[in-house]
């Protein structure tokens, strides 16, 4: 009797078992589109770590539609669709938020971040993207920078 | 932070600010009567007698060699431990710290001193003692032949190198090369021991000077163009002021053509085109889509090859961020060999704008060449020509007052260099190089070859009113632009964005640099 009821009871169990592992389980990891959807409200240093994570988020994180939220969080209004493609044709909005945008904020926090700054780290950007083109025979090594002021410390009151 | 203290007691700083150097003084010189307190001492907080303003730097000076000699433990605890009971009066200030230092017999009533020698302590005070200024707060008085009034301001050993410096000058005004000569290498010597911009900047003075009295006249022609290139790349990314220059120069520009559909820039020194890629950008971004935008080029005829190749970088630029682009190079080995027909202009289509950045001085070097040159800009007919210039006066007749002009303005410049301390060292030298060309040429240089004929907004203002332009004001923008800009340049806050009637200016601690101002035909040319 005892048996038959624990035989029972196991079938019911196994039975239970079989449904759950039939139910897939949900990994984001398998679901890019969504990644990127979250990556894109995460702000700046909660993404950068985000793209450390592993070797798959790294290259998510490198869609640049993500690191444009990124840049245009507080600005408004929108920005058009021409800025985009000025933007991705001087090498992007990662790039973009690294050389210029991420410094000038971790220069001047108590700034508010509005069409001005943008656009002047647009102009920044693009005489960087200038100077990248125009190669002449320089004495030295590296070839130089106009974004040099922004990469190093300084003492800002 | 380095600014005008008026603190009166001693600070510790690490290097000696540049912001402080005006020029010597005169006793006899005096506004207000002979018992009125001087002005511009009031104005920091000090009172000082103008009758007793050489006896003061009389005092200040021997306060300072004593400083210099004094033994550490002792004139330490005897400058910690003094109350000064009215430190506005700089006098009897002066009085107190020369009496307690030397220890001579107390004979001011308001003095409180300890004269024990303390022995503990002292081994952190060692190396500060050595640093320890008089600080009185920068300003210069304004050059004039009539009344050369000026301040002493102390510096521990900066104070005999401006005066030699000062006195070398002096000699070679007056023709005595001999004189000159002996202060000269007094001038090379303290200028190595001193630290700091001031000794680098008094480096370059003296051997200028060196030049002027052995009549070496620099050549300009002697310079390799890719050097000269290197140079002025580098203070495009080391300092503030050419980013200045072309951003407010692109921004009076934007305002100027919003409407229209073609715009062409006739730019009277292309150098490396490093206004232009910002200007193009902006243009793409405009609302409404971006006009067509041609860029005539002035360049020099040995550089011919390069500008052709700069203008094909622009075009991929343009191409990159959509800009329909057109490119024409002008050489020429003199501006004011330009001639309207050369430009090509095409008025039914196009808005016209004349761009010249630093450009405009050398063409002083020439007499009547200033005239020409405005009246072909005029014979163009130019929505708007931006200006940007030196903000100083080192074109006048008298040596001597080009000289202590030219000291002050690359004191601030070299100053405000050595205190973004943004740039590394090798970087710095560079920019340091390349001022120091402009020095030696402003020094030692006569004739067509002292092509570094800076002068101040008001000198072109009254020169571009006359040749038949109107002022343009740069309007609230442009102001915001260059403060923004100032502000990501760090310095301590050093950097200001001034407003002068309707012109932007770069200042330094206050004192003006650099000038940006546009203009368009007065009005009944404009038809």
């Amino acid at each position: 009797m005892s048996e038959k009821r624990i035989g029972m009871i196991e079938k019911s169990n196994n039975k239970r078992q079989r449904v759950t592992q039939d139910r897939p389980e949900f990994s984001i990891n398998d679901h890019h589109d969504v990644l990127v959807e979250i990556l894109r409200r995460l702000d700046g240093p909660s993404l950068c770590s985000a793209a450390c994570v592993c070797r798959l988020w790294s290259a998510v994180a490198r869609n640049d539609s993500i690191w444009e939220e990124l840049c245009f969080q507080q600005v408004s209004p929108r920005p058009s669709l021409s800025l985009r493609s000025v933007v991705s044709a001087l090498g992007g909005y990662r790039c973009l938020y690294f050389l210029c945008i991420r410094p000038v904020l971790a220069r001047l926090p108590k700034l508010l971040w509005t069409r001005d700054q943008l656009q002047l780290s647009l102009s920044l950007y693009c005489v960087h993207y200038y100077e990248r083109l125009y190669v002449g025979a320089w004495i030295g090594d590296a070839p130089p920078s106009s974004l040099m002021f922004l990469r190093k410390p300084v003492n800002v009151v | 932070m380095k600014r005008s203290h008026q603190e009166t007691y001693l600070e510790q700083q690490e290097a000696p600010s540049m912001a402080e150097y005006g020029k010597k003084l005169e006793g006899s010189s005096v506004v207000g009567g002979d018992d009125s307190i001087d002005e511009l001492l009031a104005a920091l907080g000090y009172k000082v007698r103008s009758s007793d303003m050489a006896d003061v730097a009389h005092k200040l000076e021997q306060l300072e060699m004593v400083l210099s000699n004094d033994v550490v433990g002792s004139s330490n605890s005897f400058l910690n431990d003094t109350v000064h009971y009215n430190p506005s009066d700089l006098s009897s200030w002066a009085q107190t710290m020369l009496s307690g230092l030397t220890y001579y017999p107390d004979l001011d009533p308001t003095r409180v001193c300890d004269l024990r020698p303390i022995t503990d302590d002292d081994e952190s005070c060692c190396s500060s003692n050595s640093n320890k200024r008089i600080r009185l707060g920068p300003w210069c008085d304004s050059v004039s032949s009539e009344s050369t009034r000026s301040v002493v301001l102390i510096e521990e050993t900066g104070i005999r190198l401006v005066q030699a410096l000062v006195a070398c000058a002096e000699a070679v005004q007056q023709e005595n090369l001999s004189l000159a000569d002996a202060l000269v290498k007094r001038v090379g010597s303290l200028a190595a021991s001193q630290a700091g911009a001031m000794g680098k900047v008094a480096t370059y003075f003296a051997e200028a000077l060196a030049r002027r009295i052995y009549r070496i006249h620099p050549s300009s022609a002697a310079v390799d163009p890719s050097f000269e290139e290197l140079l002025q790349m580098n203070f495009y990314d080391s300092s503030p002021y050419l980013k200045f220059a072309h951003f407010t120069a692109n921004q009076a520009i934007l305002e100027a053509v919003t409407m229209a559909r073609g715009v062409h820039v006739i730019d009277l020194g292309l150098n490396q085109g490093m206004q232009w890629p910002a200007l193009m950008q902006a243009l793409a971004l405009r609302p409404g889509g971006p006009p067509s935008f041609r860029l005539t080029g002035v360049g020099a005829p040995s550089n011919r090859e390069g500008i052709q190749e700069l203008g094909w970088k622009l075009a991929q630029l343009a191409q990159a961020v959509g800009v329909e682009f057109e490119f024409n190079a002008i050489t020429t080995e003199r501006l004011s060999d330009l001639e309207q027909d050369m430009f090509e202009t095409r008025p039914a289509s196009e808005t016209l704008v004349v761009n010249s950045v630093f450009e405009l001085h050398p063409v002083l070097a020439q007499p009547g060449s200033i005239e020409k040159l405005l009246a072909t800009v005029k014979a163009v007919k130019p929505s708007i020509v931006t200006v940007v210039e030196q903000e100083a006066n080192h074109n006048g007749v008298v040596f001597l007052d080009r000289f202590n002009e030219a000291l002050h303005y690359y004191s601030s410049l070299f100053d405000s260099l050595e205190d973004s301390a943004v740039i590394p060292g090798q970087d710095r030298v560079l920019s340091e190089v390349y001022l120091g060309r402009q020095i030696l040429n402003v020094v030692a240089a006569e004739g067509t070859d002292r092509v570094e004929r800076h002068e101040t907004l008001d000198q072109w203002r009254r020169r571009m009113g006359s040749a038949g332009f109107d002022p343009v004001n740069l309007g609230y923008d442009a102001f915001k632009q260059a403060s923004l800009l100032l502000a990501l340049f760090g310095g301590g806050d050093g950097y200001r964005v001034e407003e002068n009637d309707g012109s932007l200016m770069l200042a330094w601690q206050t004192k003006p640099l650099v000038a940006a101002s546009a203009w368009k035909l007065a009005a009944e040319l404009r038809r």
